[in-house]
This record gives structure tokens, sequence and C-alpha cells, in this order.
């Protein structure tokens, strides 16, 4: 299995915190709030899509709100696939920085 | 929805709406609505505005990045699916794609030839300004040709300010061109003026176009006969002795004529040198045999010349034609006219018909349309039966709009294949059609600029219509009915019949034409002739010095081996004729008789074996064969009236302003008609005299066997009799066999065309026939469980067919008879249709549809029943 791309696998961790509520909106805010600036919807549609052909989100189609102006909401949600992909990077990550101290890189502390 | 929903900045909204048009397009609109509306409620509208403006721009590029990548992705799908197609049902994919490849091929070729001939001569800066002189003249019988006068040219340029320039050419012909010791056959040996170069464009690689065919005895020669008689070294100032003997200066390399000029040539001498030999001939009015083209100045209209050009010929003719009782009118002809629409039966080249032109257009059109509609009309009838895939991928969710794109993609996947396999097919297609039109094409489709985008939008768009209806169509069926069998595709049967007799007829009227032309070809090739064509080899050019001793070089002859007689002639059968007027005793002055004028020597007519009717051959021991005596044929005789030809005479009366006595010619004999030129012309009368001065070809008879042996002995003797020149000759039966060129031409395109006509027509029944048999198997199957024969079921599923191909039979034959009776016309002596052409066509026909359609049949009615109704 290829491993996931950085923005990947905020995307899917973001979906799979937000749960019920993941879509376009809240997806970019919570996103936005990780990377610390603001993230595009052409950004967040253009990976999504990758994410879906494959198959580690699935889409379900949501109820119209008022100030969507009658637009459906797209909901995504984590796939088995996905969160197994999930769990491999997080594998990676913890063997990545297993025996790093937090402070390594800390310069001026040395 | 509410009203006091705060409406987000309209323009950057419609950029948002333009730029997201992925599958998700609404979710993203959406997403920007409600976070403007929550934006515009917490901080106000000016900043939520800013907000979408400020995402709506940098969003803009990567949403429309995204949309062009899935839809490559979907593109990309869409193909494979495609293939996967084509290899499943290998058979009908070939069928189609080889049926429209090659109706694109044929289709192409015929438009570049078109293109082709339509380019001739449009490379000339002066193009629409040149015109070139040609003239109506009736003497006798009315005449046409593209020639003028020779001092007509400069006379016109001195008289008519509108006319800047005119340039007198000598028809370009075959010649040995010798430099030191070598010899070299030039094709295109041709004499004009300088002012030639100023009227076209044919660009000089060395010399001066100002001077170099100013002075007698200077030639220009083309950039590859410079470099096949030269080499690499620099041919200005070296000197080439051509075959009047005479050595001329080399001043001037043109690039090579372009194959789309309508007179081509290798070899240009200056017409200064005619003046220089003889300039009483070049002021003759009378000489008539120089091509003339005129430079017009600007906006000067050729028609209202023309008509200004009376007085011109009556200031300069008008006597002596007054005298011989003829007329003479002077047109102008536009350059960009002479190789399509003049016909003139002795032009400075072979030049093209429009007729032809359109005809091959037509056959183009008539081709594609036949081809593309088999294409169309088998893509639909094969889509039918995916009805039941429509059905199935509907229910597992598949949206109209994929389904549409779907069979669109694959017919146009189809299209396009067959594009490019008509490219590839084209390449080899240019050489056989090259020699099908007997000149080589040297065009492609990748050097017509036009070309390649009219194909690919003509495969685009067929294969648009191909999938268009069934995409529309299947797409839109119910799933249940669908699956349920309950679908019939009854439509378009009728469209089906009439393709079908359409391809047919075309079919029928090809073959037919292909028989009755080759038909006539073999008529013409082997009628009688009056004089035996075989085993007679002509020298076309003799000098002057041999003319002076022709008696030993008559002797030294006829002593090699192997040749049985020898004759000289002014003319031979097949190559021209020259006509005169005379008076005939008992017609009077106002009743000129044009006859065909022939001069021989007394071998000429036994070596040829033309045929003595009455009276006697001339005869060197009668003095007076010479000066008063002649030989008419039996055309001439019985348009006379002469039942007793000899001992009559022809009156030659000196003409008004002329003195001498009135002299008479007596006929001394008489030989049967033989024909002096191809069978498209009547036999005319025809007036032989004994006129040793007018000898220009010598015909020998050679003994059937060891011809090349006696070819050897004969360039031997030729080279002690005639040191100057080399031996140059032609066969009289080839020679006069190639007057029907024009017509094996079409023979031979006919024939192609036919053959191809009835392929594409058999690939459409095939295919149709296939899928008939497969939408019927379980009736086949049904009907043989009731007892039905083999036969009895090829009968069924082969008699539609064959009824369709006797109606088209019924509507080509009276067509077809009318067109070869119009084109039999051209041939005064001409074979008749006879009724087993029609009969040929039809089995031809009939045998071959069958045969295609019951291949599919016989298989289907050999199976077995059980197979067949199991096939669920």
């Amino acid at each position: 299995m290829k491993e996931l791309t950085k923005i990947e696998e905020i995307l899917l961790v973001a979906i799979w915190r937000l749960d019920e509520q993941a879509y376009g909106v809240k997806i970019r805010q919570h996103v936005s709030g990780v990377l610390g600036k603001e993230f595009t919807y052409g950004n967040l549609y253009s990976a999504l899509h990758q994410l879906t052909a494959k198959k580690y989100v699935v889409k379900t189609l949501g109820e119209s709100v008022p100030s969507r102006r009658g637009r459906r909401r797209i909901f995504y949600s984590v796939s088995p696939g996905g969160l197994e992909a999930l769990q491999n990077a997080r594998d990676m990550n913890d063997k990545l920085w297993t025996g790093i101290s937090r402070f390594a890189f800390d310069r001026e502390k040395i | 929805m509410k009203n006091d929903t705060p409406h987000p900045p309209k323009f950057a909204g419609w950029l948002l709406r333009l730029a997201a048009r992925g599958e998700d397009d609404f979710a993203v609109l959406g997403d920007f609505d409600e976070e403007y509306a929550e934006l515009a409620g917490t901080r106000g509208k000016v900043r939520a505005a800013a907000w979408y403006w400020r995402h709506c721009l940098r969003s803009f590029p990567v949403l429309v990045g995204d949309f062009i990548y899935w839809r490559v992705i979907m593109f990309i799908n869409y193909l494979k699916v495609a293939f996967r197609n084509i290899r499943k049902q290998k058979g009908y994919a070939f069928i189609n794609i080889a049926g429209w490849a090659v109706g694109m091929t044929v289709c192409t070729l015929i438009l570049l030839w078109v293109q082709d001939e339509l380019s001739f001569d449009r490379f000339h800066q002066n193009a629409d300004r040149i015109c070139r002189l040609t003239l109506d003249a009736r003497i006798g019988t009315p005449q046409s040709a593209p020639v003028a006068p020779t001092p007509a040219g400069p006379a016109l340029v001195r008289e008519y300010p509108e006319i800047l320039k005119a340039a007198r050419m000598e028809r370009p012909r075959r010649a040995v061109v010798k430099f030191e010791d070598k010899e070299f056959q030039e094709e295109g040996v041709g004499v004009t003026e300088n002012s030639f170069f100023e009227i076209f464009s044919f660009p000089f690689l060395a010399g001066d176009p100002k001077t170099a065919l100013t002075r007698p005895y200077t030639a220009v020669i083309t950039e590859s006969t410079a470099k096949k008689i030269f080499g690499t070294a620099s041919p200005l100032g070296k000197f080439l002795q051509m075959d009047d003997g005479k050595e001329y200066a080399v001043t001037g390399v043109l690039k090579d004529v372009p194959r789309n000029s309508h007179v081509t040539f290798n070899v240009l001498r200056s017409f200064e040198t005619l003046v220089a030999e003889n300039r009483a001939a070049t002021e003759n009015w009378f000489s008539i045999s120089t091509y003339a083209y005129l430079l017009l100045s600007e906006k000067t209209d050729p028609k209202a010349l023309e008509a200004k050009l009376p007085p011109f010929v009556d200031k300069n003719m008008g006597q002596t034609l007054k005298a011989v009782g003829g007329t003479m009118t002077l047109r102008l002809q536009p350059l960009e006219r002479i190789h399509l629409y003049s016909n003139f039966s002795l032009d400075i080249a072979p030049q093209g018909d429009i007729a032809t032109v359109l005809l091959f257009s037509g056959i183009a059109l008539l081709v594609l349309l036949i081809a593309s509609i088999n294409f169309i009309n088998l893509s639909t009838a094969r889509s039918s039966t995916r009805a039941k895939e429509v059905g199935l991928r509907k229910t597992l969710g598949a949206v109209r709009r994929r389904l549409v794109g779907q069979f669109l993609g694959e017919s146009v996947i189809y299209s396009l294949l067959a594009m490019v396999l008509a490219v590839l097919l084209h390449f080899p297609g240019l050489r056989l059609f090259g020699h099908v039109i007997g000149r080589a094409m040297d065009t492609n489709v990748f050097k017509v600029p036009w070309m390649l985008p009219a194909l690919l939008g003509l495969a685009l768009f067929v294969g648009l219509a191909a999938g268009g209806y069934p995409a529309l169509l299947l797409s839109s069926f119910q799933p249940v009915r669908v699956l349920k069998g309950q679908l019939k595709s009854g439509g378009g049967v009728w469209f089906r019949r009439i393709l079908v007799v359409t391809q047919f007829t075309v079919s029928v009227l090809l073959i037919i034409s292909t028989l009755v032309i080759s038909r006539q070809i073999s008529y013409a090739k082997n009628k009688k002739l009056g004089f035996d064509k075989e085993h007679v080899l002509v020298v076309p050019r003799i000098s002057a010095a041999m003319r002076q001793s022709y008696a030993s070089v008559r002797n030294e002859l006829k002593n090699i081996p192997g040749v049985l007689d020898v004759g000289a002639s002014s003319m031979v059968p097949g190559r021209g004729i020259s006509r005169s007027v005379f008076f005939p005793e008992a017609f009077s002055q106002e009743e000129p008789q044009v006859m065909d004028i022939l001069a021989v020597e007394p071998g000429f007519i036994p070596t040829l074996g033309i045929q003595i009717a009455a009276g006697r051959n001339f005869s060197e021991a009668m003095g007076t064969d010479r000066n008063e005596a002649v030989i008419i044929n039996e055309t001439a005789a019985r348009r006379f009236g002469w039942t007793e030809p000899i001992g009559k005479r022809f009156v030659f009366r000196p003409g008004p302003g002329q003195t001498g006595e009135t002299i008479y010619l007596t006929v001394i004999g008489m030989i049967r008609d033989y024909h002096t030129i191809s069978l498209h012309q009547k036999i005319e009368p025809q007036l032989v005299r004994y006129n040793p001065d007018s000898l220009n070809m010598i015909s020998l008879r050679l003994a059937a066997d060891n011809v090349s042996r006696t070819l050897d002995l004969l360039k031997q003797a030729w080279r002690k009799l005639d040191p100057q020149g080399a031996l140059d000759y032609f066969f009289l039966d080839e020679a006069f066999d190639s007057q029907y060129r024009a017509e094996e031409r079409m023979e031979t395109i006919t024939l192609d065309f036919s053959l191809l006509a009835v392929l594409i027509g058999c690939l459409g029944l095939f295919g149709m026939s296939s899928f008939t048999v497969e939408r019927r198997t379980k009736e086949i199957g049904i009907r043989k469980v009731l007892g039905s024969s083999v036969a009895g079921i090829v009968r069924l599923l082969s008699k539609e067919t064959v009824l369709l191909i006797i109606v088209a039979n019924a509507i080509a034959w009276p067509v077809a008879y009318y067109l070869m009776n119009i084109w039999l016309q051209r041939f005064a002596y001409r074979t008749t249709i006879s009724p087993w052409v029609f009969a040929a066509a039809a089995l031809l026909s009939i045998l071959t549809a069958f045969l295609t359609v019951s291949f599919q049949s016989v298989r289907a009615a050999l199976s077995k029943p059980a197979d067949a109704l199991r096939y669920e």
C-alpha cells in the first residue's frame, strides 16, 4: 500500500475527528486550524476527490440548509481502507519519532 | 429558503460557478455560501465579501485544474472500456473500423488529387494576369488550337498597351543532348524567349534572368538536368550540342519545374536562335505552331481585350484568309484555365480535365457517404444488442450522462482509430493512385494544411453521429423493460435497405462501366486498321543530310538481317496529321475540300502494309510521279463521287495576287482506307504525294523473331549513317495504342472503384447479416426444431438481400446504359454494349452479396437448435 501524503493524512484525521459533522465547511475550518493558515476549498476538494478515488473515504448526501441556498451537503466518512491507511501512517510516524526528544531541535536551550 | 440570507458578491459567485464543474460542484458552492452566511452574520458583510473574494480567487486555478484532471481520467477510462470492447468483438470492430478507414482513405486520396489538380499554375506571381493565345480557325473545317501565328506575340505588345509582355514557346519534345562525348536523352527540350522568365516565376539558381536567352545559341537548363550532365561542376559557359548539330552555351540554371505546372521542360533554347537561322519563318503569319503567353497589365479584362483583337487579325492576315475563304479568331485563355478547362487535341503537354475532377469529387463524396452511413448503421445495429448491458448498468446506478459518454466515447474512438488507419493507408494508397492516374503524387495529408483538421473533424462528426443515436436512445430505456426483453429495434429497417440498394447500385454501375470500357479498348486495339502495326519500328526524326541521301540510307538499312522493308514518310499513323485544302476537278474555287496530306516515297506504302485498291503505287522510275501524281484513299473517292478515281485530277490555281501557272495533279492510285489517327476519329479523305523533301520519319518492318538482335545491328548501322545523333525510335503498335492511354486509365479507375464499392458494400452486408442472424438465433432454432432444412434457413436469411441486389441492378442498368453510350460517343468506331455485360454485372453482384450473407446464415443454420434455444 502506498503511504498517505501529509495533506491526505491531515484530511483523514480531520474527517475521523469530525465524525458526523465532516462536510466541506467544517473540514476546511478544522484543517485551517491545524495548519495555522487558511486552507482553500480548491485544495480541499482536489484532495477529497483523490481520497474518494482511492476509496479511503465514502460520500453520503446530506440535507439542504437555507444558508446554502438549497444546495445539499456532502458528508465524508473514513472507509475501512482509510482507517487501515491511517493506522499505517500512525505506526510510521511513531517509528519515525521514537527516541527523539521533543526538545531535540530546540537550539536555544543548548 | 429564507429571504434574508445574504447574497455573496455576484461576480465572484459567477467565477466560482465557472470553475467548480466537477461532480461535487454543488457541495463546493454550498460550502462557500454557508461559510459566507456565517461570516456575514458574525463579522459583517464587508469582511464576509472580502473573505469570499479571496477564497474564490485562490481556489479558482485549483478547481479548474482538478476538473480538467478528472476529465482526462474519465476519458482514459472510456478509452479502456472501448478497447476492451474492441478486443471482445474483434470481428465486428474490424469490419466497422476497416470499412470506414477504407472509405476515408479513398476520399483522402481523391481530395489530395483534386487539390493537386486545382493548384496548377497558381505558383506564378502574376498567375492572374497571364494569358495564352489560342485560335479558332475555319479553313475548310473548323479547328481550334492553343497556338498562335509566330509573329503575333511581339506584334500584340507593340499595338496594345495593356499587353505588357509576350513570350513565344515551341512545344518541348524529347531530344538527344550531347556534352563533349556523352549523350543524354532529354525529355522536354523547348524553345522560348527571354521574356518567358519575366512573365512566369521560374526562379534562376545561376545565370542572369535578364539576359539568359537574349542571344542566339544560348540555352537554360533545369537543376536536375544540370546535375545529370555536369555533375557538380558549374554548367554556366559550357556548351551543349543539340540534335540540330549546333552548339549552345548554357547561360542559366533554373530550379526544377514544379510538377503542377501546365508546361514542363528541362532545356530551353533561345528563340533568337530560330530568328538567326530563318528570320523569314519567324515573321510568317501563317506559320502557326508556337505557343504564345501574354502578360497583361493590372486590371485588364481578358474578355474585353479579346473583343479588340479581330481588327488585329484582319490587318495582318485578312488578305490571305480571304483568298482561301477562311476565317480566324484569336482568343485569350487565362493561365489558370489552361490545365483544367482547355480541351485541345494538341496542347503543349497533356492537360487535365475539369469533368474528371468533378467526376472524381463526386465519387469521393459517394464513397464517403456510403462508408460513413455504413459505419453509423453498423454501430447502431450493434449497440441495440447491448441494450441489456445498459439496463444492467442503470440498475447498478450508472448516471445517464455517463452512459451517453460511454457510447459516444466508444464510437468516437472507433472513428478516430479508423482515421489513424486511413492516414497510414493513404501512403501506399498514394503510390497506387499515382499509378492509376499515370502521374506521381508527391503530396500527402501532411503537406496540405487543411487536410488533417478536415479529416479529424469528419471522424469526430461521424463518430458522434454513430454514437449519438444509440447513446440517447439506450440511455433513456427503462431498465425493467430492457431486462425483460421488451425492446424492439424495428426502426431503421427501411433505412438499411435503402443503404444496401444504394451501395450496390453504385457497384453495379461501376462494374458495367469497367466491362464496357475494357471491351471498347480491346476492340480498338484489335480492330483491323488498314495497315499492319505489328513489328514496325519508326525513327521519328532524320537529319537533313539523311533526307538528301535517302536512297543509300534505305539500301543500307534494308541490308540489315531482320529488316524486311524500309519506307519513309512525313508522318506515321497515330502521330498526328496535317490537313490542307484542295480543289478536285469539277469543284469550284468556292468549294475547297479539306484533306489529310501525307508525303511518302515509294517504299512507305508496302512497308506499312497499306493495300492498294486500284491503280498503282508511286515508282522511282517514273519521273513524273514526283510532281504530278497523287494517291488518294477510298473515302476521298467516295466524298468526291469518283467511281473511277484513276486519272482524275486536282487543280492548283495561283491565289489572287500570286503569279504562276495552274498546276494539275493526277490520281494514279487509290489505297484502301486505313486509320491515320485513333479510332476516336473518322477516316477523312487523304491525299498522298511523292515528296522526298518532306520525309521526316523512317519506318522499318522487322521480322517477328530476334527483334533485339536486329535492334543491335540497326544501332550499329545507324552510327555509321548519322555520326551526329543516336538512334531514337519507337514501335508503331505501342505508339498507336498509346492513344488509348486515357481510356485505359479510365478502365483502371472504374475497376478499382468498383472493387472498392463492392468491398465496402460487402463489409456492410456482412456486418448487417451477422447482426440479423444474432437477433434471429431463437427463431432459427425453433424453425429447425420444427423441421426446417439448412437450405431452407439459408434461403430465408438471404432472400431479402438478394432481392435488394436485384433492385439495385434494375436501377443501375438504365443509368449505366445511358452513361456508357455517352462515353462511347468519343469513339467514331465503337463496339456495341452487349447484353452479357449486364448479365455479368448482375451475376457478380448477386453472387458476392449472397456469399457474404450466407457465410453467416449457413453458420446459423448449421448450429444445433438446442444451443440456439439455450443461448440465454
